[in-house]
C-alpha cells in the first residue's frame, strides 16, 4: 500500500538567492559548451556578476517582505536572520572574489590556466602561458561553491549540511589547481586540499551517522531535544559531536586542524586564495555557530571548556607560527588561523551578543582579506607573483599608494582602532567578557599582540628597507582588481569608523529552532 | 573624598564646539603629506607646520574661552558621533574638554609647533622631509585624540596611533641597523603595556558596562576593591610601557635612534608623558585603591633613581638626556601616585618638563648638527664659543632641570619632593629621600654633560668624525635657534608662572580635585627646600671636581671601566678610604643598574620575544609538507578532542 | 545477531580506512581508503536505521553514495593531473609547499 508522499512547502522567495546562484552556475556550464571560446570570458563574467546582483536583490526583497525566522524545505533550510545576514555577506564577498578572478590585466590572460590538462613545463605549456585566455569554467565553479556555502551556513539538518559541504568543497579543490604560473605548486595545493578535505569530511559524516544513531534524526533541533532529556548513551552524542567538529573546524582552519591552510593558501591562484580566505571562513563559522548553539546549546556545560582550549590553541598557533613566515600568503594564512581563534571567542559566548559579534567579525574580516589578496596579486616579477617577503622590501618608496593601502589592511588585521578589525575584535571580546570567558579574552589580547608583531614587520619592511635592485614590479591593476581592492578597503574603513549599522543588522535575531 | 564625584559635565556649545578642528587640522596635514606623494615635496613642510600652528591657535582660543567660564562649568563634552551604538554596546566618539585636556592641548600643539618649525631646518637635507612631516602630523593628531577623547576607547585609539608614529619615526634612519632594532624594541615593550591597558578597558567594560569617562568615573565606586586594584595596576602597566617606567624603561633610551626633533617632541615632551596623563585621568579609579597608588609611587621613586644613576654612565649626549627623561617621568609618576596630594603636582612638573626637556633636546640636535651628527660627549668640549646661542638656551634648560632657584624645575620638582615627604610614615621618608637624592644625582650628571660638552679643552679639534670629516662647529640657522630661544624662555619662567599663586592647581581642580596638603611634614618645608638645593649644589660641585678641573677627559671611552670609574679613580686616588666607602658602592650600584637596564629587563622582554620566535621556528618544522603528516596531526587533534569530550562527560 | 555487531564492524572499517590514509603513499590508494571510510559510515547509517526503525538512515546512505561518486570524479581529475606532471602518484613526492 502506498500513501502519497506529501511534498514539503517550499518558500521560493526565501531560497531565491541560492536558486539564482545555482541556476546561473548551471547556465554557465551550458555556456561553456555553446559559446565560442573567444566570447566565453565576457559572457561568463557578465553572467556571474549579474547572478550575484540579482540574488542580492532577491535577498533584499525577501528581507523586507518575507516572514521572519522561518525555515523551509521541511525545516532543512533555515531562513532566520543570521542565515540571511550570512547570505548577504557571502554574496558581497563573492562579488569581490569574482572581480579578482575576472581580472585579465594583472596577469595577462588571468590568473587561471587556459587548459589544465597540458603538462607543466612542456612546450605546449609555455605556449599557453603566453596565450591570453583562461579557463572560463572557473566562473560556474565559483558560483557552485558560493551556493554550497550559502546552503552550508543555513542548513538546519546535518545531511543538508554534509551535501552543502561537498558542494562548496569540490569546486574549491579543482580551482586550487588551476594557477597559470607555478603550476606544480598549484597542483600540489589541490592534491593536499583534496585529500585532507575528503579525510575531514569522512569524519564529519561519521559524526553525522553517530548523531543520527543517538537522536534518530539529523535535524539540529531534534538532537538538542534528544540531548535534553533522555537516558540514551551520551557516549554516542559526544563521540558524534567530536567527529562532526573535526570536519567543521577543518573548514574554518581552526588550529590544530589548520595544517592545510598555509600550503593551500600559498599554492592556490591568489584570487582563489581570496575566495577561500573570505568566503569559506564565513560559511564554516556560520555553520559552527549554528551547530554549537542549536544542536549542542543544551549540553554546553559539558563541552565549552574544551572548546575554549581549542580557541586558545588556534590563536596562539596562528600568532606564533606567523612570526617566522617568509611568504606573504603563508603569513596571511597563519593570521587566518589566529583569527579563527578570535572568532571562536564570539561563538563560545553562546548568546545573542556572541552571534552579533561573530557575524560582524566575519564580514569585516572577509572584506579585509579580499582586499589584501588583491594587493598581493599586484606585486610581481618575471615569473609571476612575488610573494616572498624579501621582495616586498622598499615597496613604500616605489609605490606609496599601494603600500599605504596594504599598511591599512595590515593594521585592520592587527586590530588597530579606526579599522574594522578593531571594532570586530572589540565586539567579539566584549561578548566573551560578558559571557564570563575572561581567561580566553586575556589570551586573545596577548595573541593579538604577538600577531601584531608580524604585521608590523611587513610595514617596516615596506617603508624602511631599500628596494632590491632586481626586485619585483608593481603591476597597474585592471578595472576588476581595482574595484575589488577599493571595495574591500572602503568597507574596512567604513566598518571601522561607523560600525553601528552593520552591528544592528548582525544583531537582529537568533537562530530558528 | 575630595574628588570630583559630583562633577558636572555639560555639552559644549559656541566656540567650544569648534574643538574638533584641533585634531582635524593635523589629520588633514598627515593625509595630504602621506598620500600626496612627491608632488607635495616642495611645500609639504610648510603645510605640516601650518596645521600644527593653526591647531595651537584653536587651542589658545578654546583655553581662554574655558578660562572665562566659572570653574564648575569648565568640563565640557563634545559629542561627535556614535561610534558603536547597538544594544548594550555604547561607544560614543566624542571629546572631553576639561582643564586637564586643555593644558595638554596647549603643551602638545605649542611645543609641537616649535619643534615642527625647528625640523624645517634640522631635516633640511633629508630627501624624505615631506614624509617626516607627515609622520609628525600623524603623531600630533593621535596625541590630541589621546588626550581629548572622552572614553577609554578613544584614548586607546590615540594610544595606538602615537605608538605607531613613534615606531615609524624611531626607525627613520633605516640604513642603520641599530635604528631597526630600537624600533622593534620600542614596539615589543609598548605592546606589553598595551595588553595591560586593553585588559583594563575590558575589565571596566565588563564591570561597569561602559568605557565613557563620565559613566566610569560616576560609577567607579561600584567596583569591588579587588577589581579596582586590578584595573589600576593594569592601567599602570600600560602607563609604564608608554612612559618608559620600570620595568619597561629600556626602550626609551634606544628610541633616541630617531631624528632629534622626534626625541624632543615624542620621547621627551609629549608621548612619553601619556602614562602620567592616564594615571591622572583615571584619578577616580586610583582614589579607590590605596595599593594601586602605592605601587605607582614605588615605581615612580624607583625609576627616578634608576634613571639618574644610569644617566651617569653614558657618554652619548642623547642617551643621557633620555635617562634624564626616564627619571623626570619618575618624578611625575611619584607625584600622581600620591593621589589627591599630588595629581596636580605631577601634571605641573610634566608641563614644565615639556618646555625645558624639549629645549635641551633641540639644543642637543643643534650640537649634533654642528658636529657632523656626533653624539659622543667625549669628542666635544669647549663648544660654548662656537655655539653661543645653543649654549645659552641649553644652559637655561640645564638650570631649570637641576632646580636652580626660581627657574622652572625649582618650583615644580620641589613641590613633588615636599608632597612626597608629606606622605606620612615610612613612605614620606622613602619617597622624599628618593626625590632629594634624585635631585643631587640629576645635578651631577647634567653638570657632567654641560662640562664635557661646552667647557674644557676643544677635544674635537684633533679628531675626525666617523665618516672621516673634520669638525667645523657652527651655529644653526634662525629657523632652528628661534624655537630653542622660545623654549628657553619657557624653561626660565614657566615654573614660576604655573606654581606661584597656584594658577595651574586651581585651574586643574575641576578635573583632579582640590589639591590636598599634608597636615604635617616630618621636617619643615623650608628645610626640605633648602636641603634639596644643598644636595643639588653638592651634585654640581662633585661633577665640577671630577670633570671641570680635569682638563683632559679621554676622547676614547676607557676599556672595561665606565667613565665614572675612570674619573673616580683619577681624582679620588689618594683617598683609598673614600673610594672604598663612597665611590666603590656607587660604581657597583651604577654597574648593577646599567646591567639591570640592559640585560635584566631588556633581556626578559627580548627573551620572551626570542621564546616566541624560537618556538615559532621549531613549530614551523612540524609543517613538513607531507600530506600524511598533516592527516596524522588532524587525527591526533581529533582523538584528543573526542577524548577530552568523553572525559569531561564521564569524569 | 544483534545490530550492534554491524556498528562494531563499521567502526573497524572506518579505523582501517583512517590508518590506510596515514600509512599508504599512493594517492589513489589513499583516496580509496577515504572511500572505505565513507562506506563504513554508510554501514553505520543503515544499521542505525534498522535499530531506530526509520528509513532516514537508508536514504542518507544514498546521498552519501552520490556525494562519494562526485568526489571520485574531482579527486581522480586532480590526482591524474599531478600524476601526468610528476610521473608519480606518491603523496610524499608532493612536498614543495612546507614550513
Amino acid at each position: 500500500m502506498t500513501t502519497p508522499a506529501s511534498l514539503p512547502d517550499i518558500d521560493y522567495a526565501g531560497v531565491a538567492p541560492v536558486l539564482i546562484i545555482l541556476g546561473a552556475a548551471c547556465i554557465g556550464v551550458l555556456l561553456e559548451a555553446f559559446v565560442p571560446r573567444s566570447q566565453r570570458w565576457a559572457v561568463q563574467v557578465v553572467l556571474s556578476l549579474l547572478a550575484i546582483v540579482v540574488a542580492a536583490i532577491a535577498l533584499g526583497a525577501y528581507l523586507y517582505t518575507g516572514p521572519q525566522n522561518t525555515s523551509t524545505f521541511a525545516g532543512s533550510i533555515a531562513l532566520d536572520r543570521p542565515a540571511l545576514f550570512l547570505w548577504g555577506t557571502l554574496l558581497a564577498l563573492g562579488l569581490g572574489s569574482i572581480l579578482l578572478i575576472a581580472d585579465r590585466v594583472v596577469e595577462p590572460g588571468g590568473a587561471f590556466v587556459a587548459q589544465a590538462g597540458i603538462r607543466p613545463g612542456t612546450m605546449l605549456d609555455k605556449e599557453q602561458a603566453n596565450r591570453s585566455s583562461m579557463q572560463t569554467e572557473v566562473f560556474p565553479l565559483a558560483l557552485f561553491s558560493l551556493a554550497g556555502m550559502m546552503i552550508f551556513c543555513s542548513a538546519n539538518d546535518l545531511l543538508s549540511m554534509f551535501v552543502a559541504l561537498e558542494v562548496l568543497s569540490l569546486p574549491l579543490y579543482l580551482m586550487c589547481g588551476l594557477a597559470r604560473r607555478r603550476r606544480l605548486l598549484s597542483q600540489e595545493a589541490a592534491v593536499k586540499y583534496f585529500l585532507l578535505g575528503a579525510f575531514a569530511s569522512a569524519f564529519f559524516l561519521y559524526g553525522v551517522a553517530l548523531l543520527y544513531g543517538y537522536a534518530n534524526s539529523v535535524k539540529l533541533a531534534d538532537i538538542a531535544n534528544a540531548a535534553g532529556g533522555t537516558n540514551r548513551s551520551d557516549a554516542l552524542l559526544f563521540l558524534g559531536m567530536g567527529l562532526l567538529l573535526i570536519g567543521l573546524l577543518f573548514k574554518g582552519s581552526v588550529g590544530p586542524f589548520h595544517t592545510w591552510t598555509p600550503d593551500v593558501y600559498q599554492g592556490a591562484p591568489t584570487p582563489m586564495t581570496a575566495f577561500m580566505g573570505a568566503c569559506t571562513k564565513v560559511a564554516a563559522f556560520g555553520a559552527i555557530l549554528r551547530v554549537l548553539m542549536v544542536a549542542f546549546g543544551s549540553t554546553h556545560w559539558e563541552w565549552q571548556t574544551i572548546m575554549w582550549v581549542v580557541a586558545g590553541i588556534s590563536m596562539l598557533l596562528g600568532a606564533i607560527l606567523g612570526i617566522t613566515q617568509t611568504d606573504v600568503k603563508r603569513m596571511i594564512a597563519y593570521s587566518s588561523v589566529a583569527h579563527a581563534g578570535f572568532l571562536l571567542v564570539g561563538v563560545l559566548a553562546l548568546d545573542g551578543s556572541g552571534i552579533r559579534a561573530t557575524l560582524f567579525y566575519l564580514i569585516s574580516y572577509g572584506f579585509t582579506t579580499i582586499a589584501a589578496f588583491g594587493v598581493v596579486s599586484l606585486v610581481r616579477d618575471g615569473t609571476g607573483e612575488s610573494t616572498s617577503l624579501s621582495s616586498w622590501a622598499g615597496l613604500g618608496k616605489r609605490s606609496p599608494l599601494l603600500a599605504g593601502i596594504f599598511t591599512f589592511l595590515l593594521l585592520a588585521l592587527a586590530g588597530i582602532p579606526l579599522t574594522s578589525g578593531f571594532v570586530s575584535k572589540f565586539v567579539v571580546f566584549a561578548a566573551g567578557m560578558s559571557a564570563g570567558i575572561t581567561p580566553l579574552v586575556v589570551l586573545g589580547l596577548i595573541a593579538s599582540t604577538i600577531a601584531a608583531f608580524f604585521y608590523l614587520r611587513v610595514i617596516v619592511l615596506m617603508y624602511f628597507s631599500e628596494p632590491a635592485a632586481d626586485g619585483p614590479t608593481v603591476t597597474l591593476p585592471g578595472m576588476y582588481t581595482t574595484a575589488a581592492i577599493t571595495l574591500g578597503t572602503l568597507v574596512t574603513l567604513l566598518l571601522g569608523v561607523y560600525p553601528s549599522f552593520m552591528l544592528d543588522w548582525a544583531g537582529t535575531g537568533g537562530f530558528v529552532v | 573624598m575630595s574628588i570630583a564625584a559630583s562633577e558636572t559635565v555639560q555639552q559644549a556649545s559656541g566656540t567650544m564646539s569648534l574643538a574638533w578642528l584641533l585634531f582635524a587640522l593635523p589629520a588633514f596635514g598627515a593625509l595630504v603629506l602621506l598620500l600626496g606623494g612627491r608632488r607635495t615635496n616642495s611645500w609639504g613642510h610648510i603645510l605640516g607646520v601650518l596645521t600644527v600652528v593653526a591647531a595651537f591657535a584653536v587651542g589658545l582660543v578654546l583655553f581662554f574661552t574655558s578660562l572665562g567660564a566659572p570653574p564648575d562649568q569648565r568640563t565640557l563634552n563634545l559629542h561627535l558621533f556614535d561610534w558603536i551604538d547597538v544594544g548594550s554596546l555604547q561607544v560614543e566618539f566624542g571629546m572631553r574638554l576639561d582643564p586637564l585636556s586643555m593644558v595638554f592641548v596647549l603643551l602638545i600643539t605649542g611645543v609641537g609647533a616649535l619643534i615642527h618649525i625647528y625640523s624645517i631646518g634640522y631635516m633640511d637635507d633629508d630627501r624624505d622631509r615631506r614624509r617626516f612631516f607627515g609622520y609628525l602630523n600623524l603623531f600630533v593628531f593621535s596625541m590630541l585624540i589621546l588626550v581629548l577623547g572622552n572614553s577609554f576607547i578613544t584614548l586607546y585609539l590615540g594610544w595606538e596611533g602615537v605608538g605607531l608614529a613613534s615606531y615609524l619615526l624611531i626607525g627613520w634612519y633605516s640604513d642603520r641597523r641599530s635604528a631597526a632594532t630600537a624600533s622593534k624594541k620600542a614596539f615589543l615593550m609598548n605592546r606589553v603595556g598595551d595588553v595591560g591597558l586593553a585588559i583594563a578597558i575590558f575589565l571596566l567594560w565588563a564591570n561597569l558596562g561602559s568605557t565613557q569617562y563620565t559613566e566610569v568615573f560616576a560609577r567607579a565606586g561600584q567596583l569591588s576593591p579587588g577589581t579596582a586594584t586590578a584595573i589600576a595596576l593594569l592601567l599602570l602597566l600600560g602607563a609604564c610601557g608608554k612612559s618608559g617606567q620600570f620595568p619597561l624603561q629600556a626602550w626609551l633610551p634606544d628610541a633616541m635612534e630617531g631624528p632629534t626633533p622626534v626625541s624632543a617632541l615624542i620621547h621627551a615632551a609629549t608621548m612619553v608623558t601619556a602614562g602620567v596623563y592616564l594615571v591622572a585621568r583615571s584619578n577616580p579609579i586610583f582614589d579607590l585603591t590605596e595599593t594601586g597608588r602605592l605601587v605607582v609611587t614605588l615605581i615612580g621613586a624607583f625609576t627616578l633613581l634608576l634613571g639618574c644613576i644610569v644617566g651617569c654612565a653614558y657618554d652619548d649626549i642623547k642617551k643621557v638626556l633620555a635617562y634624564s627623561t626616564v627619571s623626570q617621568i619618575g618624578y611625575m609618576m611619584l607625584g600622581v601616585g600620591l593621589g589627591p596630594f599630588g595629581y596636580a603636582l605631577g601634571i605641573i612638573h610634566l608641563l614644565a618638563h615639556g618646555f625645558f626637556k624639549a629645549g635641551l633636546f633641540l639644543g642637543a640636535g643643534s650640537i649634533m648638527h654642528a658636529m657632523n651628527d656626533e653624539v659622543d660627549m667625549r669628542k666635544f668640549g669647549g663648544l660654548w664659543r662656537k655655539l653661543p646661542i645653543t649654549f645659552v638656551t641649553f644652559g637655561l634648560g640645564y638650570l631649570a632641570l637641576i632646580g636652580f632657584p626660581f627657574l622652572s624645575g625649582y618650583y615644580t620638582k620641589d613641590a613633588i619632593i615636599e608632597a612626597a615627604f608629606g606622605a606620612g610614615g615610612w613612605r614620606g621618608w622613602v619617597f622624599g629621600l628618593a626625590g632629594a637624592i634624585g635631585a643631587a644625582l640629576t645635578a651631577f650628571y647634567m653638570t657632567r654633560l654641560m662640562l664635557m660638552t661646552f667647557f674644557g679643552k676643544s677635544r674635537w679639534k684633533e679628531l675626525r668624525s666617523a665618516d672621516d670629516r673634520e669638525f667645523h662647529p657652527h651655529e644653526a640657522k634662525p629657523v632652528m635657534w628661534v624655537p630653542m630661544v622660545l623654549l628657553a624662555i619657557g624653561s626660565l619662567g614657566a615654573g614660576a608662572f604655573f606654581v606661584l599663586g597656584d594658577r595651574v592647581v586651581n585651574y586643574l581642580s575641576p578635573t583632579l580635585g582640590r589639591l590636598s596638603t599634608a597636615e604635617s611634614h616630618p621636617i619643615p618645608e623650608l628645610l626640605i627646600t633648602i636641603g634639596t638645593l644643598v644636595l643639588a649644589a653638592i651634585g654640581v660641585l662633585v661633577a665640577w671636581l671630577i670633570f671641570g678641573r680635569a682638563k683632559d677627559i679621554p676622547a676614547q671611552r676607557p676599556e672595561n671601566v665606565s667613565g665614572i670609574v675612570r674619573a673616580a679613580r683619577k681624582d679620588l686616588y689618594g683617598n683609598a678610604l673614600n673610594e672604598a666607602l663612597i665611590a666603590r658602592p656607587g660604581i657597583w650600584l651604577d654597574r648593577f643598574l646599567v646591567w639591570l637596564d640592559n640585560k635584566g629587563v631588556d633581556g626578559l622582554v627580548n627573551g620572551t620575544a626570542a621564546l616566541f620566535g624560537g618556538s615559532s621556528g621549531r613549530l614551523r618544522r612540524l609543517q613538513t609538507g607531507f600530506v600524511r603528516s598533516y592527516a596524522l596531526s588532524m587525527l591526533a587533534g581529533g582523538v584528543i578532542l573526542i577524548g577530552a569530550l568523553l572525559m569531561v562527560r564521564y569524569a | 545477531m544483534t545490530p550492534t555487531y554491524y556498528l562494531v564492524l563499521s567502526g573497524v572499517l572506518f579505523t582501517i580506512g583512517t590508518i590506510g590514509v596515514l600509512v599508504r603513499r599512493n594517492a589513489i590508494v589513499v583516496f580509496m581508503c577515504i572511500e572505505l571510510m565513507l562506506n563504513a559510515v554508510n554501514l553505520t547509517l543503515v544499521t542505525f536505521s534498522r535499530i531506530n526503525g526509520g528509513l532516514d538512515g537508508q536514504i542518507m546512505a544514498f546521498f552519501v553514495m552520490v556525494v562519494a561518486a562526485a568526489e571520485v570524479v574531482v579527486g581522480l581529475a586532480i590526482i591524474t593531473s599531478i600524476f601526468r606532471t610528476r610521473r608519480s602518484a606518491s603523496v610524499d613526492d608532493s612536498n614543495l609547499l612546507k614550513y
